[in-house]
């Protein structure tokens, strides 16, 4: 049978090939077929094209609201795990390898990042809470290397106070301070203040050292923390991209 | 004002000059740039963030009728067209190197989806044959009225359209299910009750229609 030289045969074969219902031994043989001939290829590639936009002529119907909930929340779930990559530093280099082995952990056990995922989602669940109070405009949730929920910043640029809230249990040594840092999207990070070790804490921050800074970060520092203009010294426990609420 | 309309690009048959297109010939084109923007500069996440809610309001009932007619159940449908949108959201930036139509894109995901849902599914449960609904059984047993819709379809799809409206119901209907839902010969005639002789006989005329009506438009 030669495909090759019947144009009339080689196009019904890849409309069949693409509809899906040329199967078995007839399917390999025209794939072999294909592989050796370019013109059949086009055939093929020709029905699957024309085939592809059946997609497109379907009937609308109208998805229950709770679809794009769900999207929203795995897609602020996802930039909060990813938080966006700051120029160069040695703090932003060590967000990003941070990143990199959150990412590979997603990709090597699928259990524990569903895990992560999830706890993702029930903490948007508290953002959203958060954004009904109309005066917050910026919130994060700073996660530690396994994507794990440490702190929640909330942001209300009207009394320019930031409110930190720690979820997890990390607890410090008493020779320790964690220090809040801003990102800013070039430059050094910037110091936002030091953290006592009360549960819920408020800092006095202009608006836009919070509003300019695509991301904040934790360190652990000696008692006191250190200067802002020198950048962290410590370890980076937590980071988590700033997210704008809409007012 | 129908919340559609923002997306609707001008249908092909009304347009003058079919070579004057332009990059962003339609308004989704736009749509997935700015989706995929992100991924180049990370500070645009928040343009991409709307970029795909004013998407998802573009396409999502036509993506979601898909799903149904893949799936076959509203709620399977919905969590399809959830995972088919976070899978826009991931490779938006691939978009433009798939030389597809917009929506034709955006479908192959949802088609994808699909496929994946129900063979998870099967897998998980041996006995769980999908069940026709009522309105393909419907189709196929008379001949109801053409139910294809071209809102937002590319000049492709405008064409497959006017082919496939000039077939029988039960023809297009079934040459629909065999691709939309990636079915044999055996497994259509399991699905629609009907003989395999009767089905193939239907998808072989059908299919030669078709491409004697699709070689007219090439």
């Amino acid at each position: 049978m030669n495909v090759a030289g019947n144009p009339e045969l080689a196009d019904r074969l890849a409309a069949s090939y693409a509809l899906g219902t040329l199967r078995g031994g007839a399917r390999r043989r025209f794939e072999a077929l294909a592989r050796q001939s370019p013109a059949l290829r086009v055939h093929a590639l020709v029905w699957q094209e024309r085939f592809m936009s059946m997609t497109e002529l379907q009937q609308v119907q109208a998805p229950g609201p709770q679809v794009w909930k769900r999207i929203e929340n795995l897609v602020a779930a996802e930039s909060v795990a990813a938080p966006a990559p700051v120029r160069e530093d040695p703090l932003a280099a060590l967000l990003r390898r941070a990143r990199n082995i959150w990412r590979g952990a997603t990709f090597a056990t699928g259990v524990a990042a569903a895990a992560a995922v999830l706890v993702a989602v029930g903490l948007r669940g508290e953002l959203v809470r958060l954004q009904a109070q109309p005066q917050v405009s910026y919130v994060a949730v700073l996660t530690d290397d396994k994507a794990a929920p440490a702190m929640l910043v909330t942001f209300d640029p009207k009394r320019s106070t930031l409110t930190l809230k720690r979820v997890g249990n990390f607890q410090e040594a008493a020779d320790k301070s964690l220090q809040l840092w801003a990102l800013p999207p070039a430059g050094a990070p910037r110091s936002l203040g030091v953290l006592g070790e009360q549960p819920v804490l408020k800092l006095t921050a202009a608006e836009p050292s919070v509003a300019e800074a695509p991301a904040l970060a934790i360190s652990l520092e000696p008692k006191g923390g250190v200067p802002g203009d020198r950048g962290p010294t410590g370890p980076v426990l937590w980071k988590g991209a700033v997210i704008q609420a809409p007012l | 004002m129908n919340p559609e309309s923002a997306c609707l690009r001008i249908p092909f048959r009304h347009r003058m000059h079919a070579m004057s297109y332009s990059d962003d010939d339609s308004p989704l084109v736009t749509l997935l740039e700015r989706v995929g923007g992100r991924l180049r500069e990370p500070l645009r996440q928040r343009d991409s963030e709307l970029a795909l809610r004013e998407l998802y309001d573009c396409t999502s009932t036509k993506l979601f009728g898909l799903a149904l007619k893949v799936t076959g159940n509203r709620e399977w449908a919905e969590d399809v067209l959830q995972e088919a949108f976070i899978t826009i959201w991931r490779s938006a930036g691939d978009y433009r190197a798939a030389l597809s139509p917009p929506l034709a894109w955006a479908g192959m995901i949802v088609r994808s989806r699909a496929l994946d849902f129900l063979r998870r599914r099967t897998s998980e449960r041996a006995d769980a044959a999908l069940e026709l609904d009522d309105a393909i059984t419907e189709t196929v047993a008379g001949d109801s009225p053409d139910p294809m819709d071209v809102t937002n379809a590319s000049e492709q799809a405008w064409a497959l359209h006017e082919c496939l409206r000039k077939l029988e119901a039960r023809q297009r209907e079934v040459l629909s299910l065999a691709y939309l839902r990636d079915l044999s010969h055996g497994e259509l005639a399991l699905q629609l009750k009907l003989p395999l002789g009767t089905v193939k006989t239907w998808i072989r005329r059908g299919l030669e229609q078709l491409r004697g009506c699709m070689g007219s438009f090439a």
